[in-house]
C-alpha cells in the first residue's frame, strides 16, 4: 500500500523541537498532515478521540512531563485499537539498554534527534518514506536504530 | 627186789632224798622254765612287735626313699633350670654391663648437652625477653595501624560513595546538557541554511566556528556519558566470541577503514568472558584510535590476537597467578608515541596532540582502561615514536 498523504503525529514537550520538526517537514515537500501534542497525557487523549482515524505514524519523545514516552508506548501496544500504529522514538540521547527496552516494547524505529538541521530533514524524509512505502512492521533488531548514515543511503 | 638190805635202804633214802632234791630242782627248773618260757613268749611277742614295727618302719623308709628319689629327680630338673637361669643371668649381666657403659657414655654426653642447653636457654630467655619487648611495641604499632586502617576504610567507603555520586552527576548533567547544545547546533544550521544570503562572509565564518565548537562540546558530552556509563551499569559477563565483536567494530568503522586503506587482521581469537557492550566499546576505541593515529605514509595494518595464558609468567602485580587470563593484543603500525607517555594516555582528558591535528576529547583510552578494570583486568601500552603501538589486555578467562 502506498499512501498519497501522510498523517503525522508528534508528541514532544519541547517547543523548539516541535518547531524544528515542523520546519523540516515543511521543507521536505512531501504531502503530509501534521499534528503535535505537548505531553504523554495529551497524546493518549488525542489517540482515544481519534481511534477511527488514527495518524499513519507517531513520532514520540521519551522525556515528557506527566506521562513519558515509555508509558505511552506500552499503553499504545497494549491497546487493541492502537497497537498497529507505528511508533518512532525520537530522543535526544541514545543508550543501548533504552534502545533494547523500546525494541522489546514494540517501537517501530529509534532515531536520535540530530544536531544539524540538514540531518534532521534527511532522517525525517527517510523515515516518512519508509512509512509511505508500507514498512509498518517492526524491522530486525539491527535495523531498529535509524542513523544519519542509513538515511543517506536511501 | 624184795630183800632190801639196810645199805640199800640208806641208799634208797639217799636216792629218795636225791630224787626229792631233784624233784625240787626240777620244780625249780620248771618254774624257771616257765618263767623263761614266759620270758621267751614275752620276748617273742616283743620281737613280733618289733618286727612289725620294723616292717612299718621299713615301709616308711621305702616310701621316704621313693619320695627322696622323686625330690632328687625334681631337684635335678630344678638344678638344670637354675643352671640355665644362671647362664641367662650371666648373659644379661654382661649385656647390662655393656648397656651400663653405653648409658654412662650417654649420660656424659647428656650432661655436656645439658650444659650447652643451659647456655642456649639463657640466650633464648634473653631473646625471648627482647621479643616480648618488640611484641609489645608491635602491639602498640598494630593498634595504631588498625586505627589508621579503619580510618582509611571509612575514607575509602566515603570515596566510593562520592565517586558514585560524581559519576551519577556526570551522567545526569551530561545527559541534560545535550538537549540545549543540540538546539544551539540546530539553530546555527538553520541560520546558515535559511539566512545564507543575509549573512556577511565573516558572519557565516563565525557561525561555522560556533558550529565546530558546539560539535566538539557534543563529542565531549558523548564521551563523558560513555565514561560514566561504564561505572554505573550492571555487569553481566558472557562467554563471547571475540571475532564477532571485531566484526561488529569493523562494520561500524567501515568508512574510516576504507579511507585509511587499513587492513585489520584478527585471525587468532579465543572466546572471552566479557560484558559484551563494554568490550565492543573497548575494541572500538582501540581500533578507531589505531586508525586515527595511523602513519599517513603507509597503509594502516592492525593486528588483533588473543589467547589463554597463565599469569604467573607475566609478573603483573594486579593479576592473580592462579587464574587463567585471556590475553588480548591490539597492535598497529601507526605513529606511536614516546614510551614515557605509556601511562598518561589512559588518563581522562589527556591528549598527546593538539585538537587541530587529531580530533578527540582524550576520553577514549580512559574508557578503555575503565572497561578493562571493570573486567578485573589490566591494560598497558607500549610504543616508540613512529614505530606503532601495542596494547596488552588481560582479563580473567
Amino acid at each position: 500500500m502506498v499512501l498519497e498523504q501522510l498523517n503525522i503525529l508528534l508528541a514532544d514537550d519541547d517547543k523548539d523541537d516541535r518547531f524544528f520538526f515542523k520546519m523540516a517537514l515543511d521543507a521536505l515537500t512531501i504531502p503530509t498532515q501534521f499534528t503535535a501534542v505537548e505531553d504523554g497525557e495529551k497524546l493518549m487523549e488525542y489517540l482515544a478521540g481519534n481511534a477511527h482515524q488514527l495518524p499513519d505514524v507517531l513520532f514520540l519523545d521519551l522525556n515528557m512531563p506527566r506521562k513519558n514516552g515509555f508509558e505511552c508506548l506500552s499503553e499504545i501496544k497494549r491497546n487493541a485499537d492502537l497497537k498497529l500504529l507505528p511508533v518512532i522514538i525520537f530522543s535526544t540521547s541514545i543508550e543501548q539498554e533504552v534502545v533494547n527496552r523500546l525494541y522489546i516494547n514494540g517501537a517501530q524505529y529509534f532515531m536520535r534527534k540530530p544536531a544539524e538541521f540538514s540531518q534532521l530533514k534527511n532522517i525525517i524524509r527517510h523515515t516518512v518514506q519508509l512509512i509511505m512505502q508500507g514498512n509498518i512492521s517492526q524491522p530486525a533488531k539491527e535495523n531498529f536504530v535509524l542513523t544519519i548514515q542509513n538515511s543517506l543511503a536511501i | 627186789m624184795i630183800a632190801i638190805k639196810k645199805s640199800d635202804e640208806d641208799e634208797l633214802t639217799v636216792a629218795y632224798k636225791e630224787i626229792a632234791i631233784q624233784k625240787e630242782e626240777n620244780e625249780k627248773l620248771l618254774a624257771a622254765l616257765k618263767i623263761a618260757k614266759n620270758e621267751l613268749a614275752f620276748q617273742i611277742e616283743e620281737k613280733g612287735k618289733r618286727a612289725e614295727e620294723l616292717s612299718i618302719a621299713n615301709k616308711e623308709l621305702v616310701f621316704q626313699n621313693d619320695e627322696k628319689e622323686k625330690r632328687a629327680a625334681e631337684l635335678t630338673i630344678a638344678n638344670k633350670e637354675l643352671a640355665f637361669q644362671n647362664n641367662e643371668k650371666e648373659k644379661r649381666a654382661a649385656e647390662l654391663t655393656i648397656a651400663n657403659k653405653e648409658l654412662a657414655f650417654q649420660n656424659d654426653e647428656k650432661e655436656k648437652r645439658a650444659a650447652e642447653l643451659t647456655i642456649a636457654n639463657k640466650e633464648l630467655a634473653f631473646q625471648n625477653e627482647e621479643k616480648e619487648k618488640r611484641a609489645a611495641e608491635l602491639g602498640i604499632a598494630n593498634k595504631e595501624l588498625a586505627f589508621q586502617n579503619e580510618e582509611k576504610e571509612k575514607r575509602a567507603a566515603e570515596l566510593i560513595i562520592a565517586n558514585k555520586e560524581l559519576l551519577a552527576f556526570t551522567y545526569i548533567s551530561s545527559h541534560d546538557l545535550q538537549e540545549p547544545l543540540r538546539k544551539i547546533q540546530t539553530f546555527v544550521t538553520i541560520l546558515l541554511e535559511n539566512e545564507n544570503e543575509n549573512l556577511s562572509e565573516s558572519g557565516k565564518n563565525n557561525f561555522q566556528r560556533m558550529q565546530l565548537a558546539a560539535g566538539r562540546m557534543q563529542q565531549l558530552i558523548d564521551d563523558l556519558l560513555a565514561f560514566s556509563r561504564i561505572s554505573t551499569t550492571e555487569l553481566t559477563l558472557e562467554k563471547t566470541d571475540l571475532n564477532k565483536i571485531i566484526e561488529e567494530v569493523k562494520t561500524e568503522l567501515r568508512d574510516t577503514i576504507q579511507e585509511k586503506q587499513a587492513t585489520i587482521e584478527a585471525t587468532e581469537l579465543c572466546p572471552a568472558n566479557i560484558i559484551v557492550f563494554q568490550f565492543r566499546q573497548l575494541m572500538y576505541n582501540l581500533i578507531s584510535n589505531a586508525l586515527k593515529f595511523s602513519n599517513p605514509a603507509i597503509p594502516a595494518h592492525i593486528i588483533v590476537k588473543s589467547r589463554i595464558v597463565k599469569v604467573s609468567k607475566l609478573n603483573n602485580e594486579n593479576l592473580s597467578p592462579e587464574k587463567n587470563y585471556c590475553y588480548i593484543t591490539v597492535k598497529d603500525n601507526g605513529i606511536g608515541f614516546e614510551p614515557h607517555f605509556s601511562e598518561r594516555i589512559f588518563e581522562v582528558f589527556q591528549k598527546l596532540h593538539g585538537k587541530d591535528e587529531y580530533a578527540g576529547t582524550g576520553i577514549g583510552l580512559a574508557i578503555v582502561k575503565k572497561i578493562a578494570e571493570n573486567h578485573n583486568g589490566t591494560i598497558t601500552a607500549t610504543s616508540e615514536l613512529n614505530k606503532g603501538a601495542q596494547f596488552d589486555i588481560y582479563i580473567p578467562a
